[in-house]
């Protein structure tokens, strides 16, 4: 009889253990609408952005969105080929589109405001890329920081929320710099390239490509390091799915993590093959829970990592080192490297 | 004796004195003659420069592009990258059906200009022929042919595809509105007024906007169809609309006598409207309407804005990557061209359909 009552409390206890492991994800949430699906429709862009979402000679997209977009189908599905389609839409078109289900997600640079994040009936994850205006500088004059324009000109689009940024920075830090308000892109643009000022002011991945094109090459412009002011770029699921954006939230935490332990797309087999510690083991799927808890498949990470690689590989392929581009990660990198990005805790 | 056998000799003097007198015949008609000439010879000269003599031709050439600094255009970017203007993101192994199906509904347009093909027999059969070709090509799913979606139909062959469904859509429908809007009837003829102008009173962006985007949540759900069907039929509407209108004006330029004439030898509405009335309304509405192609046509554009690679889209997306960027211009210029070869033709299609019915003579 003690032994049938042990029995039966080890039995329920049990079955608590392993209802607490699986979610239940809800019959209307997204993530289940995806997953029957057997594919993820994701936001691409009408023409293309800059190091975000580019088209290549074949016509395949590439870019920092587009590898989101594919660690998301590979994470859900165990490869994104196959898995992922990448619908083309305006910028005017991305949230009317994800409330019609046209696209499960918006991953398409978007700016984390409140009055998307309230009135639009919207859900914004963690942001994924801080988007900074900083400074461009020619090279000759051998400045380090803005502080080092003091008495120059800067060039900036007028009445932007860029010249207001740039004009309350120059005076709290106390630099006496000249700004000269253009209302064309081109021609602020062309007016820094002829010398009309030392520096411009602008969204730096902006910069970044708008160095790569220079007319006298590349070198000889530098982007300065001080962050004038941010704009967070996050993914944005519809209000009300919090399994949707648990998923979302937790791809962004693996890439990071990935990084954090140095796991890259080409030693994760070995890395899988021979855990480290008991946190990597689960992250990976070697002992369950990882997955379950989202309603994903235990190895979700692995095989994100696998075919995208952490975020540093996503950021050095499309925007950083690896690219033309060649952007330093800066306020972008994980916090033990001087950005603001961290993992959360895997446990 | 005409001047096409008169001796060489003996013609060239009279162009001299046609030059002198034309151009020469003053020092200030010289002076702003010559001024002229050397303007355009240096824009000539700067073009040709810029275009033909500095420029890059060979594709995966960016890098010599970039170094040549003073340089003229980089047409590698064309060169390497025009299976992405034309073709959009239709999947590389199968843009050859892109490409085949493209030329199929050019071939079509090309044959229904045509006088033989003019009857009702023939050109709807040729349209409808035309048409499945281009469907069954570019959607696939059967024989072997991989399915491609609407959503990834793009580039040249998408803005020809619009165009042409838009046309053949929009052309019944307008002489419907612009026949209800003559109506005896008042209610039906205010009915269609107001209609036709409420939807002329709207951009058509608000209107490719609606049929793409606000649709969905309003229709039940067996008619949404796909985005591109939706905006077509919306983009027909509005064709519709300015076409009913420019119809009707040709219509109200007839005489009253040529619609009472045919009444008196008993001809039916049906028949008075076929035989009578719409031939000689088209005649008369001839260069309105092909003006309105030329837009249509050149405004199939603006469906980037519910994100369809259009060429027009195709182009920026074909410039657009960091080893492109700087190419702007002459992806530009590219895309401009295919619109000129497209919309010159049209025109000199539309020129020779004057001659030819003697619109202006008779």
């Amino acid at each position: 009889m003690g032994n049938l009552i042990k029995g039966l409390v080890a039995a329920a206890a049990i079955t608590l253990a392993t209802q607490a492991a699986h979610a239940q994800v809800a019959n209307d949430s997204r993530l289940t609408t995806v997953l029957e699906r057997g594919s993820l429709l994701c936001s691409g862009h009408n023409g293309s952005f800059l190091g975000f979402a580019e088209v290549d000679d074949k016509g395949n997209w590439k870019g920092v969105d587009i590898d989101l977009c594919r660690a998301l189908a590979a994470g859900l599905f165990g490869k994104s080929e196959g898995h992922l389609e990448i619908v083309p839409i305006s910028w005017a078109q991305r949230w009317p589109a994800l409330q019609s289900g046209d696209i499960d997600v918006v991953i398409k640079v978007s700016g984390w405001t409140q009055s998307r994040d309230t009135e639009l009936n919207l859900a914004y994850s963690r942001p994924y890329f801080i988007g900074a205006f900083q400074v461009m500088a020619h090279a000759k004059l051998g400045a380090k920081t803005v502080a080092d324009l003091d008495g120059g000109t800067l060039c900036v689009g007028a009445g932007t929320s860029t010249e207001r940024a740039a004009a309350t920075y120059l005076e709290s830090h106390d630099i006496e710099a000249e700004l000269l308000t253009f209302e064309n892109g081109d021609e602020l643009r062309n007016s820094y390239y002829e010398g009309r000022c030392d520096g411009q002011v602008e969204w730096a991945p902006s910069l970044a490509a708008g160095r790569v094109d220079a007319p006298d090459g590349a070198e000889s412009h530098v982007i300065l390091p001080d962050v004038i002011a941010l704009e967070a770029e996050g993914i944005i699921v519809p209000e009300g799915d919090p399994d949707w954006l648990d998923v979302q939230n937790w791809m962004l935490s693996s890439l990071w993590f990935a990084e954090m332990e140095g796991i890259t797309s080409e030693n994760v087999d070995d890395i899988r093959a021979n855990p480290p510690s008991e946190t990597v083991a689960k992250f990976l799927g070697v002992s369950p829970g990882y997955g379950d808890r989202l309603g994903l498949p235990n190895d979700w990470a692995y095989n994100m990592i696998k075919e995208v690689g952490n975020f540093a590989e996503i950021y050095d392929r499309n925007i950083g080192a690896g690219s033309p581009y060649n952007l330093p990660r800066g306020i972008n990198a994980l916090y033990n490297a001087g950005g603001v990005f961290y993992p959360m805790i895997v446990d | 004796m005409t001047a096409s056998v008169m001796p060489a000799a003996l013609s060239r003097q009279p162009v001299l004195g046609v030059l002198k007198k034309k151009y020469f015949a003053t020092r200030l008609d010289a002076a702003v003659t010559v001024l002229f000439a050397a303007f355009i010879a240096w824009i000539v000269w700067s073009l040709v420069n810029w275009g033909v003599l500095d420029a890059v031709f060979g594709p995966n050439q960016g890098d010599v592009c970039r170094e040549d600094l003073e340089g003229g255009a980089c047409w590698s970017v064309v060169s390497t990258r025009w299976r992405i203007v034309l073709f959009g993101l239709y999947p590389f192994e199968e843009q050859w059906r892109s490409g085949i199906a493209c030329i199929a509904m050019v071939v079509v347009a090309i044959l229904s200009c045509i006088p033989w093909f003019w009857s009702a027999r023939r050109l709807p059969v040729l349209w409808v022929v035309g048409f499945a070709t281009f469907y069954v090509l570019m959607r696939g799913g059967f024989l072997g042919l991989a399915e491609v979606t609407e959503q990834n139909w793009g580039g040249l062959s998408l803005t020809i595809f619009i165009f042409a469904a838009v046309s053949l859509l929009g052309m019944p429908l307008a002489i419907i509105f612009a026949l209800l809007r003559r109506s005896k009837l008042p209610w039906i003829a205010r009915t269609m007024a107001l209609v036709i102008d409420t939807i002329r009173s709207l951009p058509l962006l608000t209107i490719m906007f609606t049929f793409a985007i606000v649709m969905p949540f309003v229709l039940p759900d067996w008619a949404i169809g796909d985005k591109l069907y939706r905006v077509i039929v919306g983009y027909a509407l509005f064709f519709a609309c300015y076409q009913a209108e420019i119809i009707r004006g040709g219509m109200q330029a007839l005489p009253n006598g040529q619609e009472e004439a045919a009444k008196a030898l008993g001809l039916g509405y049906w028949h008075r409207i076929g035989y009578i009335i719409l031939p000689q309304a088209f005649r008369n509405a001839l260069p309105p309407t092909i003006n309105q192609f030329v837009i249509t046509f050149k405004e199939t554009s603006l469906v980037t804005i519910i994100g369809f690679f259009d060429v027009m889209a195709s182009g920026r997306a074909a410039s657009g990557t960091a080893e492109w960027n700087f190419a702007v211009v002459e992806m530009y210029v590219f895309v401009a061209l295919i619109f000129y070869v497209f919309v010159f033709s049209l025109s000199r299609y539309g020129a020779y359909l004057e001659r030819r019915l003697g619109v202006g003579r008779r």
